[in-house]
């Protein structure tokens, strides 16, 4: 009888996937009755190594593996860009947060929503040509927006990771599943809203949850099946490490060495517990086989006591082996961070001048604290950081029961945004805010997946806010240009090898600027928050720049849904 | 079955025992509901304001509060005994159930201007939306807060500021870094959404 039970229930159940499944993809009114007017192609690792030189195609979610962000098309230039005209607009279903990269295959385009819905568009028309809405399961835990900031292209498939900590492989041509993975449980406070990474076979995917107590961790996934390769712990089981009582600029961090020893005595190593979010995407050194990721805060955000040691490796620039994820350097920005000012903006790899003016092969990230660090590839060692390119004011004081100030406030500096880099000028560009914030602490237990920051940050009422493009000269550290903007900047941002810079604004605004010296040379104003990087592509022989206009959850900038391409004639 | 809720224990012996008695979860979701609209409404308006409205809340949330009035980490008389008697597969279908059903209009009046402001000012600062979703209408394990009765909101965020309810030690602590005042504020302008 339970056995005859458990049949009925069993295919009960395969009854009810099938529907789910069957309508999680929705074609397109045209394409039930039409061909689709372009099919997408697939994507070898042949084009993804060469994705920086591809006029065409934008492949990665950062344009390449590097992460430069910097499109070698030159057909809109700093002369013509004032005749940008929008080409098209597409409406998603999903009006909220919008922060996807929005990568184009030979003439299809895949951008993602809110919710953890993918879309396939004609890129030359905006036509839609499938719609997948991921079945999100009931427990979904997760701070800062419902977001997904896009997905990775690799043979005959496409790759979400999804709010519900799953990895999806949709095939490209239909955006039927694939195959589904788990790469955390929900219900303890993991979730997915990065973009995955698609090199040589592999799916590389971090998780969110360092507000809620989680053990971060990258993972190295088959991209044919979805079978787990490997898992590297963003926090090892010895978090302690060497007791840093200075960040990496050199600044006291004010910490209480001895209590914290006390602490470790009685409750030992934190590191089930300690965060680590792994939120962008890895860069990845195709020369020496290295993937190198930066490390988010750790959990509680602001309450320290509970957690003793340098809790490596959050706010770390962290490189790994490729193949086997093993661990080959670190360099930890903040030990023992209380703030939260923590490492979220992807790191890029770049050629730049070590102390002796020799070039050497880099890596630079733009912190929230508003420094871009710039490091030795080799050992991850910091070679210099830049000017601050925004205030900062009573570093590093402890938070407080009533609330201490102190500048940044805790989303930045620079947030998860992306920078850019033109190498022809030596230039990285970052998208910067300006909150004034207090930091307030208060202790608790951890809560089981629960929202876990052990006080709180808080803008203060009445204080002005605002954001900046700042451009860094990163073999000096100098700051070669900024442009003040009306609110904080958060989203993204793109270089062309013609002299441009795109990023928007939370009011709506799509500018673009002078490479050189940030002069604004032209203006589109979108209706919705401009928060989300943008891409470049060809069609047809014409230059494309496209970006998404949703809005913003955490700076709570207006919502929007739309895909816009502009073109020039 | 107003008076249930007015004298609790005699209720809630015979509601007990009236979800001892349902069958299992696939098919006792409906029966097992019914003794929920005691105190929850039969037609999802509470019975009392300081009760909450389920009716179209998020399930993931309804889940981790039966989860949570179970391990005793949320505390409350009435909840607590009735949660004993549920295993996850009851939770997650009745978490289900309530969060299918509409989401009552409790008639509540719009906050007045300065009201509102006030209210926006409080949440701007720790940023509500970021977990509530810009409409505040919840998503996951994040309830809906728009159009929940105002007594029930307040008493919420008073018993988050000083840890009676122990079940989100995070909203605890940003309910603790803005005032009563402000708290007063936010329960007008969401119930009135």
């Amino acid at each position: 009888m339970i056995a005859n039970q458990t049949v009925s229930a069993i295919a009960g159940a395969l009854m009810l996937a099938a529907t789910a499944s069957a309508q999680e993809v929705q074609q397109s009114p045209t394409s039930r009755t039409a061909k689709p007017s372009v099919t997408p192609s697939n994507v070898t690792q042949e084009m993804l190594d060469r994705a920086a030189s591809d006029r065409n195609n934008f492949l990665h979610t950062n344009g390449d593996y590097t992460q430069k962000r910097f499109s070698p098309n030159t057909q809109i230039t700093p002369a013509n860009v004032g005749k940008l005209r929008v080409a098209w607009i597409f409406q998603t279903d999903v009006r909220e947060s919008m922060e996807t990269s929005p990568i184009i295959v030979n003439g299809v385009m895949y951008v993602t929503t809110s919710f953890s819905h993918v879309y396939a568009l004609n890129a030359q028309t905006g036509e839609e040509l499938w719609h997948y809405k991921h079945s999100l399961g009931p427990i979904t835990t997760y701070c800062c927006g419902p977001n997904n900031r896009g997905v990775a292209v690799y043979e005959d498939k496409v790759y979400l990771a999804t709010l519900d900590a799953k990895l999806v492989a949709l095939d490209a041509k239909t955006g039927n599943k694939v195959w589904q993975s788990d790469v955390g449980d929900p219900e303890l406070g993991y979730s997915e809203t990065m973009a995955p990474t698609a090199v040589k076979g592999k799916i590389l995917i971090g998780t969110n949850g360092g507000e809620y107590g989680i053990r971060g961790f990258v993972k190295a996934y088959d991209a044919k099946d979805g079978k787990l390769l490997w898992t590297f712990y963003t926090i090892p089981e010895n978090s302690v490490g060497v007791w840093a009582t200075k960040d990496a600029t050199g600044r006291d961090m004010h910490r209480n060495i001895q209590a914290e020893k006390d602490q470790l005595a009685k409750t030992g190593d934190p590191y089930k517990t300690l965060g680590g979010g792994v939120w962008q995407n890895p860069a990845v050194d195709l020369a020496t086989n290295r993937i190198y990721f930066v490390v988010g805060n750790p959990s509680p955000d602001l309450d320290g006591s509970l957690r003793p040691g340098d809790n490596l490796y959050t706010n770390s620039l962290v490189s790994l082996d490729l193949d086997s994820g093993k661990y080959v350097c670190h360099l930890q920005y903040i030990a023992h961070d209380v703030w939260d000012l923590d490492a979220v903006s992807p790191p890029i790899l770049v050629d730049v001048r070590d102390k002796s003016g020799k070039v050497i092969p880099g890596v630079i990230h733009g912190g929230k604290t508003g420094h871009v660090y710039v490091h030795d590839r080799k050992d991850c060692s910091l070679i210099r950081f830049s000017d601050a390119m925004v205030p900062q004011e009573n570093m590093w004081v402890l938070p407080t029961a009533e609330g201490a100030r102190m500048l940044p406030g805790a989303n930045g500096g620079v947030e998860w945004s992306p920078m850019t880099v033109n190498p022809q000028l030596g230039l990285t560009y970052a998208i910067n805010l300006h909150q004034p914030m207090t930091y307030q602490v208060q202790s608790s237990p951890y809560p089981g997946g629960k929202l876990w920051l052990g006080g709180a940050f808080k803008a203060i009422p009445g204080e002005e806010q605002w954001g900046n493009i700042t451009a860094v000269d990163y073999n000096t550290g100098k700051i070669k240009w900024q442009v003040k903007t009306p609110q904080p900047m958060i989203g993204g941002i793109l270089a062309t090898a013609s002299g441009l810079v795109f990023t928007g604004e939370g009011n709506g605004r799509f500018r673009a600027y002078d490479a050189k010296d940030g002069k604004v040379l032209w203006t589109f104003n979108a209706g919705a928050g401009v928060n989300a990087p943008p891409s470049s592509y060809m069609v047809g022989g014409k230059q494309y720049i496209v970006v998404g206009a949703g809005g913003n959850v955490q700076i709570d900038f207006k919502r929007g849904n739309s895909i816009i391409a502009f073109t020039t004639d | 079955m107003l008076h249930a809720c007015i004298r609790p224990a005699a209720w809630l012996t015979a509601l007990l025992a009236l979800l001892a008695a349902t069958p299992a979860p696939a098919e006792g979701v409906d029966e097992k509901a019914q003794a929920c609209a005691g105190c929850h409404g039969e037609n999802g308006v509470p019975q009392q304001k300081t009760m909450p409205v389920i009716w179209g809340q998020q399930q993931g949330y309804l889940y981790l509060q039966l989860r949570d009035f179970k391990s005793g980490t949320r505390k409350n008389d009435i909840m607590g005994p009735i949660a004993q008697t549920l295993e996850r597969d009851d939770m997650m279908a009745l978490a289900q159930y309530f969060s299918q059903k509409p989401w009552p209009n409790l008639q509540q009046p719009r906050a007045p201007a300065g009201v509102a402001a006030h209210a926006l000012q409080a949440m701007n600062a720790v940023v509500c939306s970021s977990c509530h979703q810009s409409q505040y209408q919840g998503d996951g394990t994040q309830p809906r807060l728009a159009g929940q009765g105002k007594d029930y909101l307040q008493q919420s965020m008073i018993d988050f500021r000083n840890r009676s309810r122990a079940n989100n030690p995070g909203m605890s602590d940003l309910m603790l870094s803005i005032s009563e005042d402000d708290i007063a504020a936010c329960a007008a302008y969401l119930a009135g959404l």
